[in-house]
């Protein structure tokens, strides 16, 4: 991901020691969003190119360097241009994993007034599952998973993941900002994880496999949440009650 | 977030001075209200803004608005659990704590609703700040009306000394738009606009505070000492986590 800098930037991030340069680059993502404006776009144009005619030889070729390089020729550039994407396979399998995400927004709009938080994040994550479908990568999403599995690869990943729950979190209208804030997104990327690795071995027709699996999911992590809220609950029903009873005996409290 | 670097490259002292530069702290100031600018443009319509806010900027704002949701989460604690026994003690306390109260829960809500719409994350510590606030009231306001008074004495000059620093930091941003003659944009010019007045009524709060015996504490020095250096503790710990 690059972000955009004025030249007074560049040309202090270029002047620093090599190994330094990175943390003079910063990402201005998972910060204060705002609406006046548009984000830059997170791929500069060459990348784009090339990344986006890779992904369509991913059905055939596989994440791999060949894809890659397939892309680089096929949009124009040269074969060495691979070396922008210095991890390899795993920045074409960042590429779908951002881009996906960033159009989710656009593939899925909500009209009914009525449709509970629950049931948009439900079409969301089968939206976000039918998108992997329509982008024919689902056959190799396997491949894609180990190289995400790569111990280098991890930290990258599972920001991607919890982006994700973020984004389908914020587009179901959820408006908490307390500690279900952390649990929410944290709930969503396990089962959005697990039904994503579901898909990959199911044969059904129309993915209703993985559908059922999801409410499966769903339906458990509503249960958990609830059992445990209630509990809290009635636990803070007990201390209110103690509290009142002694101070209407005329203790002090 | 910085990339992964090898662990010799992270534990240079370059790298750990480039660290430390890039972490700003909350400004806070205790100079009054009276001396702060008053550009002209917090009061013309604005159109929307077309050029985006700088990285510095965004963090900034993040952890500013995430450190006064907290804040509010503690005040609205504070005057819940302070309540009970004050009011037992002392009913005709009853319609000033109401009305502290209220404004806080707006304050809170206020905040909440600026975090969710800009996908600001809450802070981490929301279940502990949510035990501390309510120990705090409770304990300050069983040890008597006096005791009460002063905890929300210190908790507002904490605060107003807080939202001063802010507001401060986000008008000499608009001073800088100003100059430049860019366009200010509707967010900004808010989010200042409700932060002055949110300063203000937690100030007027302040006051209600000191009119109503809060020097009076027994160990007031201790006491406030103790809860002001207890609330810049947990700016700093929020704005971090």
């Amino acid at each position: 991901m690059t972000a955009v800098m004025s030249p007074m930037a560049l040309r202090n991030v270029l002047r620093a020691p090599a190994a330094i340069r990175p943390f003079l680059v910063q990402s201005p993502r998972s910060l204060y969003h705002s609406y006046e404006h548009n984000e830059p776009p997170p791929y500069r144009d060459a990348e784009s190119a090339i990344l986006s005619s890779a992904l369509a030889h991913v059905p055939t070729h596989g994440f791999t360097l060949e894809a890659l390089s397939l892309g680089a020729q096929e949009s124009g550039y040269r074969d060495i241009s691979t070396n922008l994407f210095p991890k390899g396979a795993f920045d074409l399998v960042k590429y779908h994993l951002v881009t996906q995400r960033i159009g989710l927004k656009d593939r899925i709009q909500f009209t009914d007034e009525r449709m509970g938080v629950g049931r948009k994040v439900r079409s969301l994550v089968l939206e976000r599952l039918r998108a992997n479908v329509d982008a024919g990568v689902v056959g190799r999403w396997q491949e894609a998973l180990a190289l995400m599995s790569l111990g280098e690869n991890i930290p990258r990943s599972l920001k991607e993941l919890s982006d994700l729950s973020d984004e389908i979190w914020f587009l179901a209208g959820d408006l908490s900002v307390d500690t279900s804030w952390y649990t929410k997104r944290a709930t969503l990327a396990g089962i959005y994880a697990a039904t994503e690795i579901y898909q990959t071995t199911d044969q059904s027709t129309e993915y209703r496999d993985t559908e059922q699996f999801l409410d499966r999911r769903l339906e458990e992590s509503r249960v958990a949440g609830s059992a445990v809220g209630n509990t809290l609950q009635w636990v803070g029903f007990q201390g209110g009650a103690m509290v009142n009873l002694l101070r209407s005996k005329g203790v002090r409290i | 977030m910085a990339p992964l670097l090898p662990i010799r490259a992270r534990l240079s002292p370059l790298a750990f001075q480039l660290r430390a530069r890039n972490v700003r702290t909350i400004i806070s100031s205790s100079a009054s209200p009276a001396t702060e600018p008053e550009p002209e443009s917090l009061d013309k319509p604005q159109s929307t803004r077309r050029k985006p806010l700088s990285i510095e900027q965004k963090k900034f704002l993040d952890k500013a608005l995430r450190v006064n949701q907290a804040g509010e989460l503690a005040a609205t604690l504070i005057y819940t659990s302070q309540t009970p026994p004050i009011t037992k003690a002392h009913p005709h306390l009853r319609p000033l704590m109401k009305h502290m109260y209220d404004q806080e829960a707006g304050h809170f809500k206020y905040f909440n609703s600026i975090l969710a719409r800009h996908r600001i994350r809450p802070t981490v510590l929301y279940p502990v700040w949510s035990v501390a606030a309510t120990v705090l009231g409770w304990g300050t306001g069983v040890m008597g009306r006096e005791a009460a008074m002063a905890c929300t004495e210190a908790v507002e000059t904490e605060i107003g000394e807080h939202y001063n620093g802010q507001v401060r930091e986000l008008l000499a941003w608009v001073k800088e738009i100003e100059g430049k003659g860019e366009v200010l944009g509707e967010e900004l010019q808010d989010l200042v606009k409700q932060i002055r007045r949110i300063r203000d009524e937690e100030l007027e709060h302040l006051d209600h505070a000191v009119e109503n015996d809060a020097k009076e504490a027994n160990p007031y020095e201790l006491l406030t000492g103790l809860i002001r250096v207890g609330c810049r503790g947990a700016i700093w710990v929020t704005e971090k986590v």
